[in-house]
């Protein structure tokens, strides 16, 4: 369970995270909704020592990943040693806390 | 539609402003560009307003109506134009649109941020707030992360290493040495940045692999324009510097949407809009202002804007063809890495730049026979882009 839901097009079949009210490439305006399904791929990363106010930490690493049916999110990566490519499973997790409170999203683990 | 002249221009330095708030740099920066052109009491139509975020740097709102009114320029239309940070670009397009449609004969538009009433991370995290909220922005995605992502794959794909980028500095940094509105007036060196052992010391990581050096301060500033026909500006015995092309272009807002990550799609279509407009190409422009919010953003926008080919911006860097003195030099101003980036601000800024060099008024960093110049203002992480040709006419 990945907590995001992702939306395909009925009319071209593109798949689009985050939400659009017309399709991207047809301008269509039903989607199928769809949860990233599959292991995520990492396509891109960086290691991030300088964040925003309020997350006071150092080495948070944020990455691009693409899952196997064609959903693109970015998300918390878990890893020591991120690899460009990598496999990565996806779960719904605490990545930041406001107000107080944690705010879940996209957590991504290396896949054993 | 009417040619635009670009008849007044003005600045204040780019730094961290001790004193006075928003309205007066702004002012002051609008007063210049007035006093430059020459108006006296002409009556100007309208000014437009560059500006990202006045309510979230400094809690104050309606700021351009607060201009006119420091300004004495009323009953002059009054607005503030938003765009993250080509705001100011976005703002020099309305002013054009008003001019060149005849709606509005004199204009005035002014550029400005004064970012530094917050601490770094408040800035850092109001910058932020220009991502997607639930798929970007909760992760704590920023702009250099978006950029250090970007990096990533552009230096993987096109062979462009840490040299590259900190050529980018290196070159910028000796440029703002020349500029006296450059907020950063240090010079440096490929060792003390990179090479040296303790090198991580003087630099050290942002948004890997992105480290301090490869980023743009956090700055106070303000820059301004007057724009008018080419009538009123031989009237007032002004060169005609006019506004030849400008495009404008936008692409998906979540980085992850985009088909190829390293497709910078909107700068190469606000470019090759604004190069169709004015009747150029990339070979006839002689200085280039570009957006380098990051090193990796000035060898990727050289090549997108059509200057080199996609691979070959970061030889072009090392051979010095970006250098003053150069074939093509880029950020003689030392760009957004030494002069700063008050993020409204920047993209009136570049203009400011090419109108000095194309009056031959640049002093020590100026282009040898600049006739035509180029900008490009980059909102968000490339998904609202301005691009700008502008040329001397005889």
């Amino acid at each position: 369970m990945t907590g995001i839901t992702a939306y395909k097009c009925n009319k071209c079949g593109l798949v689009m995270y985050p939400k659009h009210f017309r399709c991207l490439k047809c301008k269509g305006r039903e989607f199928e909704e769809i949860e990233p399904a599959g292991d995520a791929k990492l396509l891109t990363y960086t290691v991030v020592d300088q964040l925003p106010w309020g997350m006071d930490e150092r080495g948070r690493v944020l990455g691009i990943v693409e899952f196997a049916n064609g959903v693109k999110a970015t998300g918390l990566v878990k890893a020591d040693d991120p690899k460009l490519g990598m496999k990565l499973k996806a779960e719904w997790g605490p990545v930041r806390v406001v107000g107080g409170e944690p705010a879940y999203g996209l957590t991504l683990i290396p896949k054993k | 539609m009417r040619p635009v002249v670009i008849a007044g221009v003005g600045m204040i330095p780019f730094e961290r402003t001790e004193e006075g708030g928003l309205v007066e740099m702004l002012a002051t920066a609008g007063l210049n560009a007035l006093v430059d052109a020459g108006v006296d009491d002409r009556p100007v139509d309208a000014v437009y307003l560059g500006n990202m975020a006045s309510g979230l740097f400094n809690h104050q709102e309606a700021v351009a109506s607060a201009l006119v009114d420091s300004l004495a320029l009323m009953p002059a239309a009054a607005e503030r134009v938003e765009n993250g940070p080509a705001s100011g670009g976005s703002a020099i397009k309305n002013g054009f649109l008003a001019v060149a449609s005849g709606f509005s004969d004199i204009v005035l538009v002014v550029g400005g941020e004064k970012m530094r009433e917050v601490i770094g991370p408040k800035a850092t995290d109001i910058v932020a707030t220009m991502t997607h909220p639930m798929a970007e922005y909760v992760y704590g995605v920023t702009l250099p992360a978006q950029a250090g992502m970007f990096a990533r794959l552009y230096m993987t794909k096109y062979g462009i290493t840490r040299h590259h980028l900190a050529q980018v500095a290196i070159k910028n940094q000796n440029n703002g040495l020349l500029n006296p509105y450059a907020h950063i007036q240090m010079k440096i060196t490929e060792e003390g940045i990179l090479t040296h052992p303790q090198a991580h010391i003087n630099n050290p990581v942002v948004a890997d692999p992105l480290y301090l050096y490869d980023c743009c301060p956090v700055s106070d500033g303000a820059a301004a324009v007057l724009l008018t026909t080419p009538e009123i500006a031989k009237a007032l015995k002004k060169p005609q510097v006019i506004i030849a092309g400008v495009g404008q272009a936008t692409d998906t807002h979540a980085l992850q949407e985009r088909e190829d990550p390293t497709d910078l799609k909107a700068v190469t279509l606000a470019a090759k809009k604004a190069f169709e407009m004015a009747g150029a190409q990339p070979k006839d422009i002689d200085v280039a202002e570009l957006h380098d919010a990051f090193t990796i953003l000035e060898i990727a926008e050289s090549e997108h804007a059509g200057f080199f080919k996609k691979g070959e911006g970061a030889q072009a860097l090392d051979a010095g063809v970006t250098q003053i003195g150069g074939k093509l030099p880029i950020n003689p101003s030392g760009g957004l890495k030494a002069r700063g980036h008050p993020v409204g601000a920047t993209g009136v800024a570049q203009i400011v730049e090419l109108v000095w060099q194309l009056r031959g008024t640049a002093g020590k960093r100026q282009v040898k026979e600049a006739q035509t110049g180029f900008s490009l203002n980059f909102g968000g992480f490339g998904n609202n882009v301005l691009a700008f040709v502008v040329r001397r006419e005889a």
